[in-house]
């Protein structure tokens, strides 16, 4: 029994030193801390009830989109975000910059805001 | 922070209600007993919480009265335990106590503290959890904490696959509940409620056991659990794995211990966890209306609240989302009848188990070492085979979803088995233990005896 015990203790250990390794190098893998500070100035611009639409450069269905969309979605919450660009409020999260002016004249909006490092707010043309 | 404050209201709601209704006063040794009264105490006051905030806050609408229940039920139960106090313990004779229960003692606190410092590197590295933490459990937390209507959006289809707005909400609903109360919306929340989780299900397993086999195996079951590699890497991630894990564990201990209603509030709180958790439902009450016809109805009957919440949210509130099984219900002949999809899942299962451990450690390896030198104790085999039965339908069910699914087969193994593992790992250590035989004490520290004593026992 102090055979099990100590194999037990052994498996503590190597846990241990396991995941202080690991989190080491994976610190924030989806960098999803840093979208609160992005995603600041959007989120004092638009509603808490509103449906808000939502574009992005990324390649759609790619590892990298759903990723974006899905930290978006969470610091947003409890605004819904709607892919694509069919609501009065469209929130642009992009990972390259652009002419976000005329991203969105492409789709139908007017841009609001450019709140910086590719966040940007649109507005529906009506 | 003021968020730990209603985590820990919700384990103490929990904990009086256990030491007022769950009849635990008998179970010796004492720290077993508060062992359990902590580990039930704690997932119990979690799950009720969960659900009144729910039914009050979130279908309701009304928060305030949420807040008034759950005060008003502390503050009966607070005074029910002043008033039913225990007298002053007679001082009880003193026993020889086994220096093994010491060695085992020392060592569970040492894993324990690893465990922690294990889990704390990623509260620092990954406050926000992992992937499912932020895309699912805390996403969906975070709607439920808004007011009025706002709330409904966590099972909106509009959230899409990725956010299974299908799920049950218990994890959701607490974390929920603690950052409404608390005003803030702080990561030590649902850090804490997973951490509280863990530690949870050890003091299940420990105070468990050890009423059921005595106090060495009560402490070398927790040992196991909490120097599990697998278990200690998804205490952070913040998932709903380590509490439906802690729901398993915790309504197999009281089923053991004859306590079929708080069997069935532990699993009725599995089933409002997650889909497995539903599962998990099923197989108890089969289970146990095969081996415990007499416990079978109270084990239902203290399913059925949460049970109930589960069914009304997946079948009317979320019924907009479409669930794993009825996605997979089209072409479900063509899958059942491809050889080659068993044969994936079948090494994916057995790879998946290699990964519990870490370097050259796996969780198993105690487990051997004890069966080898203690053997299996006839007498107790059926209390094993009920466990078992419990484990192996568990795995058999969630084989055959992987069968089903109509997602791709390589994905859905390589992102979930190592969790569903997880969630039945505790079963099976159990079932384990349970069949153990009791270790001798043949080593004994015996307590120093008083001249007096001495001389009077020479005289005799």
């Amino acid at each position: 029994m102090t055979i099990a015990i100590f194999l037990c203790l052994w498996g503590s250990f190597a846990s241990y030193g396991s995941e202080s390794d690991f989190q080491q190098q994976n610190r924030d893998p989806y960098q999803v801390s840093i979208q609160f500070t992005r995603f600041a100035g959007a989120l004092s611009s638009i509603p808490e009830g509103a449906g808000v639409g939502y574009i992005t450069d990324a390649p759609p269905g790619s590892g990298a989109d759903t990723g974006m969309f899905l930290s978006a979605q969470y610091v947003m919450a409890p605004r819904l975000l709607k892919r694509g660009a069919a609501q009065e409020w469209v929130l642009g999260n992009f990972s390259h910059p652009a002419d976000f002016d005329l991203v969105g004249r492409s789709q139908g909006l007017r841009l609001q805001q450019d709140f910086g490092e590719g966040v940007v707010l649109f507005r529906k043309v009506k | 922070m003021t968020g730990l404050i209603w985590i820990v209201e919700a384990i103490l709601l929990g904990c009086l209600l256990v030491n007022r209704f769950a009849g635990l006063s008998a179970v010796r040794p004492a720290w077993a007993r508060w062992s359990l009264i902590f580990g039930a105490g704690a997932a119990v006051g979690i799950g009720l919480s969960s659900v009144l905030f729910f039914l009050f806050s979130t279908l309701l609408g009304m928060r305030a009265v949420a807040l008034g229940f759950e005060v008003a039920i502390l503050a009966w139960a607070g005074y029910e335990a002043f008033r039913r106090r225990a007298p002053a313990p007679q001082p009880a004779e003193e026993r020889p106590a086994p220096l093994l229960i010491f060695v085992a003692a020392i060592g569970l606190l040492l894993a324990l503290a690893l465990a922690t410092a294990a889990i704390a590197t990623s509260w620092d590295a990954n406050p926000q959890g992992d992937w499912d933490a932020w895309a699912i459990w805390n996403l969906r937390a975070r709607f439920l904490a808004s007011s009025g209507a706002l709330a409904q959006r966590a099972w909106s289809p509009v959230l899409g696959a990725s956010t299974h707005a299908e799920y049950p909400l218990l994890l959701s609903s607490f974390v929920a509940r603690c950052w409404a109360f608390s005003h803030s919306f702080s990561t030590v929340v649902p850090a804490a409620t997973s951490y509280v989780f863990f530690l949870a299900l050890i003091a299940l397993v420990a105070g468990g056991m050890a009423a059921l086999r005595g106090p060495t195996l009560g402490m070398l079951a927790a040992l196991v659990l909490a120097s599990t590699p697998a278990l200690l890497h998804q205490v952070p991630n913040q998932y709903a794995d380590v509490p439906l894990a802690c729901y398993f564990a915790g309504a197999i201990v009281f089923a053991l211990l004859d306590r079929p209603i708080l069997a069935g509030i532990f699993a009725g709180c599995a089933a409002w966890t997650k889909d497995e958790g539903v599962l998990f439902l099923v197989v108890l009450l089969v289970i146990t209306a095969a081996w415990k016809r007499r416990t079978a109805v109270a084990t239902l009957a203290g399913a059925a609240p949460a049970a109930a919440l589960a069914i009304v949210f997946k079948t009317w509130l979320a019924r907009g989302n479409a669930g794993l099984l009825s996605t997979s219900l089209p072409g479900a002949g063509k899958r059942l009848a491809d050889a080659g999809r068993y044969g994936a899942t079948m090494a994916a299962f057995g790879r998946e188990f290699a990964h519990m451990g870490v370097g050259w450690y796996h969780p198993i390896l105690p487990v051997i070492a004890l069966a080898v030198v203690l053997r299996f104790d006839r007498e107790r085999r059926r209390d094993a085979a009920y466990c078992a039965a419990l484990a192996g339908f568990l795995l058999l069910g969630n084989f055959g979803v992987y069968i089903l699914t109509n997602n791709d087969l390589a994905w859905q193994l390589h992102t979930s088995l190592n969790r569903v593992l997880l969630q039945i790992w505790p079963a099976l250590v159990l079932a384990a233990f349970v069949g153990l035989r009791k270790p001798k004490a043949a080593v004994v520290v015996k307590p120093a005896m008083p001249a007096a004593k001495l001389r009077r026992k020479a005289r005799a």
